[in-house]
């Protein structure tokens, strides 16, 4: 028996399970119909314990452990290094929307994006940056005008 | 009646700006659908935003513009280029590739669009003809037919992980979990929040389909740096020029290849789950079972293109009969359908073409109409996919996925909803690395409340749970779900194991009883019987045979991807 990602993966959702039971029985009980609330929940939840738990004995029973093809951790974080900056490029778009807005913030965030992704040349760059207020500025007009809808605007600038 | 709601719904339909959104969507489509990596069905998603605005009618006809669309748009990219544009195309590639090497792009094309045409067009009618008829008998169902349903749905879903089964299983539950998050459908009391304010109204169905696969997918396309880096295609297609009369003329003398691959797709597509992705696989590999020259697939031969591209697109007509008859989505495009139409407070069920008839045969026509635009406009948008796929990867990726911020904050006007997809992008693209199946959590979070719903009526009429087994629409449906998750095994064990040879003919006996349960005549009388009878000569030719494994029957497809590895 080895510690492999299946096992991890299996235990996390087990961990999942007993956090989602738990909360289950703080669910409040109506006073009429006949089904609670937390009953639908937790039919859900049984057979998903029961399964995580299949996979956990799985796992550990796998004969032959699953190949870390992109060596460990440091190997797994080099292989999707795109997607975490990516995601992380959105969590700080997310994040300082109120102070940006969705114009402001987004130009920032594409063209983050597309300098990380694309490169740094100076020529990129000032393509990048096209791009970007050309992309953000069009789709915000459109929403804003064409389809009326009222986006967050940021403190900086009031109403973009 | 027919003729009335036909009228109604064209008066709806035919306006200036309803016409020009179809045609819009289905350039959009054809675009998407052409794009490697950009499937149709994130054109579906990425389209909704916009619908928001628009009249149920306009926004659900320029939906259906961009479904035709894009399931008629991988064809280009996958004759022109070899890299399949989504996975409904992915046979299409196998003689579409050669024969445009060979020298006949423009043949190969021509029979793919005449070939999606045909199939569209018959797929329209057999839409229009089975959905109503379909409902009728839904309107049978009762909370625990409802609830079988449901189950049916997920555990075929989760089977089509193949290998995978019980990770597709734990992706299913895991979309249900999701769906109970926030507050209970029943009585609006608040249930595992963890105490998050936020949280009580739950996750919107939206922003979640949105995040789990249009932004999980996205960045899943820019992984790699070298790929986001190049272009998308190096494709050149200006000079090509679609021969029409020829691939029509073609397509028509193959009709028993058309008809089958139609019958396929249509088939698959009523099938809960079940999309163009495995359709057309499937028919590629009938045609090439049933053909007088089998060895002439895979060098550019005509049928081999004709039976994909007829059976992805005679799959749209498959789920929508689906969809609007139950309402019950049968892939990722009507579960979004399904979703649009709650935006606009129209909940698909049985009766939901009796009581929204506008609606309902608007989908039918625009289905008809987008098929002829989809025709139309293949040759201007050829140029347009040249053009786009000069872009490269990263530049599209960035611009569309604030893109996707931006529409799933226009959908409600609520910031948290931009949470919402971010953390289901992380989920969704963590679950893929995992090696988990994204559409099964997808069709939990959406058949979760319907499950919920129909589970809590059923106990408010009985909390005995006998009916379960002794209505016969539930207990048809628990044994084909029971069969679904027993299939991958057999799939994979066909051919190899004695076992494989019993699977089939008990299938066929084991819904002899929910059938002969039914209400009529027909169903208990003739139908029961002849189930029970043709798989107990099944199992007695195999007896009297020996039980002896075929062994040309491996049960392996002609040399395609794994369809449970198609995430469309």
């Amino acid at each position: 028996m080895r510690i492999n990602r299946d096992v991890i993966v299996a235990i996390a959702l087990l961990i999942i399970c007993a956090l989602f039971i738990n909360a289950s029985f703080r669910i409040k009980e109506a006073t009429f119909g006949q089904m609670s609330s937390a009953l639908w929940p937790r039919i859900i939840l049984a057979p998903l314990t029961i399964l995580s738990f299949v996979y956990l004995v799985r796992s550990l029973l796998q004969s032959e452990p699953v190949r870390e093809k992109r060596g460990g951790l440091s190997g797994w974080i080099g292989y999707y290094k795109n997607p975490i900056v990516c995601f992380f490029l959105f969590f700080i778009f997310l994040i300082t929307m109120p102070y940006f807005g969705m114009l402001i913030g987004g130009i920032l965030f594409v063209f983050a994006m597309l300098t990380y992704l694309g490169g740094y040349r100076p020529r990129d760059i000032v393509v990048h940056g096209t791009i970007a207020v050309a992309a953000v500025g069009i789709m915000w007009s459109i929403f804003t005008f064409g389809l009326g809808v009222i986006l967050p605007s940021g403190e900086i600038i009031p109403y973009l | 009646m027919i003729i009335e709601n036909i009228i109604n719904a064209s008066v709806e339909l035919f306006t200036i700006s309803t016409v020009i959104l179809m045609a819009v969507g289905v350039v959009a489509g054809l675009i998407a659908g052409a794009i490697p990596g950009f499937t149709f069905a994130m054109a579906v998603v990425l389209v909704l935003p916009f619908t928001f605005s628009m009249t149920p009618v306009a926004g659900l006809a320029t939906m259906m513009g961009v479904y035709v669309g894009g399931l008629s748009g991988g064809l280009m990219s996958g004759i022109l280029t070899g890299i399949p544009g989504t996975p409904s195309s992915v046979a299409t590639t196998f003689d579409g590739f050669p024969m445009a090497r060979n020298g006949q792009p423009g043949l190969a094309l021509g029979l793919g669009v005449w070939s999606s045409f045909f199939g569209g067009i018959l797929s329209a009618i057999v839409l229009v003809l089975v959905a109503p008829q379909i409902a009728l008998i839904g309107l049978e169902f009762q909370p625990w037919d409802f609830f079988s349903l449901v189950i049916f749905a997920l555990t075929v879903t989760a089977s089509l992980a193949a290998d995978n089964l019980l990770k597709g299983l734990i992706s299913g539950l895991l979309g249900l979990l999701v769906a109970t998050i926030g507050t209970d459908v029943i009585f609006g009391l608040p249930r595992l929040n963890f105490g998050s304010e936020a949280l009580v109204q739950g996750f919107q169905f939206l922003p979640v389909l949105i995040g789990l696969f249009a932004f999980s997918q996205l960045l899943n396309d820019v992984r790699d740096p070298e790929m986001a880096r190049s272009k998308i295609s190096d494709g050149d297609a200006q000079s090509i020029k679609i021969e029409h009369r020829k691939a029509a003329i073609a397509v028509l003398k193959s009709w028993v290849n058309l008809l089958r691959s139609t019958i396929i797709g249509i088939f698959v597509g009523i099938l809960p789950a079940a999309g163009s992705s495995i359709s057309n696989i499937l028919a590629y590999d009938q045609a090439k079972k049933s053909s007088k020259t089998p060895e002439k697939f895979g060098t550019g031969f005509s049928d081999g293109i004709i039976a994909p591209e007829s059976a992805n697109n005679a799959t749209a007509g498959g789920t929508l009969i689906t969809m609007m008859a139950l309402g019950i989505p049968g892939d990722i495009v009507t579960a979004i359908m399904l979703g649009a139409l709650l935006i606009h407070d129209v909940v698909p069920s049985p009766s939901f073409i009796a009581d929204q008839p506008v609606i309902a045969y608007s989908i039918f026509i625009s289905f008809f109409v987008a098929t002829f635009m989809m025709l139309g406009l293949q040759s201007i948008t050829l140029k347009g996919f040249v053009r786009i796929t000069r872009l490269k990867m990263y530049i599209l990726a960035s611009i569309i996925l604030f893109y996707t911020a931006v529409g799933v904050f226009a959908l409600n006007n609520i910031e948290f909803d931009m949470w919402t997809l971010f953390l289901f992008g992380v989920f969704g693209f963590v679950l893929k690395a995992l090696g988990f199946p994204i559409v099964p959590v997808i069709l939990g979070v959406v058949l979760g409340s319907i499950a919920e719903k129909n589970l809590s009526q059923a106990f408010a009429i009985t909390t005995d749970l006998a009916p379960f087994i002794t209505r016969p629409w539930s207990l048809f449906f628990l044994t084909l779900g029971a069969v679904s998750i027993f299939f991958p095994a057999y799939q994979k064990s066909r051919g190899k194991e004695k076992w494989t040879l019993a699977f089939i003919p008990v299938f066929v006996m084991a819904l002899s009883p929910s059938v002969f349960m039914m209400d009529g005549v027909i169903r208990p009388y003739v139908v029961a019987p002849f189930l029970l009878v043709l798989g107990g000569f099944m199992l007695w030719r195999r007896i009297s045979g020996g039980w002896v494994l075929d062994q040309d029957d491996t049960g392996a497809l002609v040399d395609a991807p794994d369809p449970s590895q198609l995430d469309e």
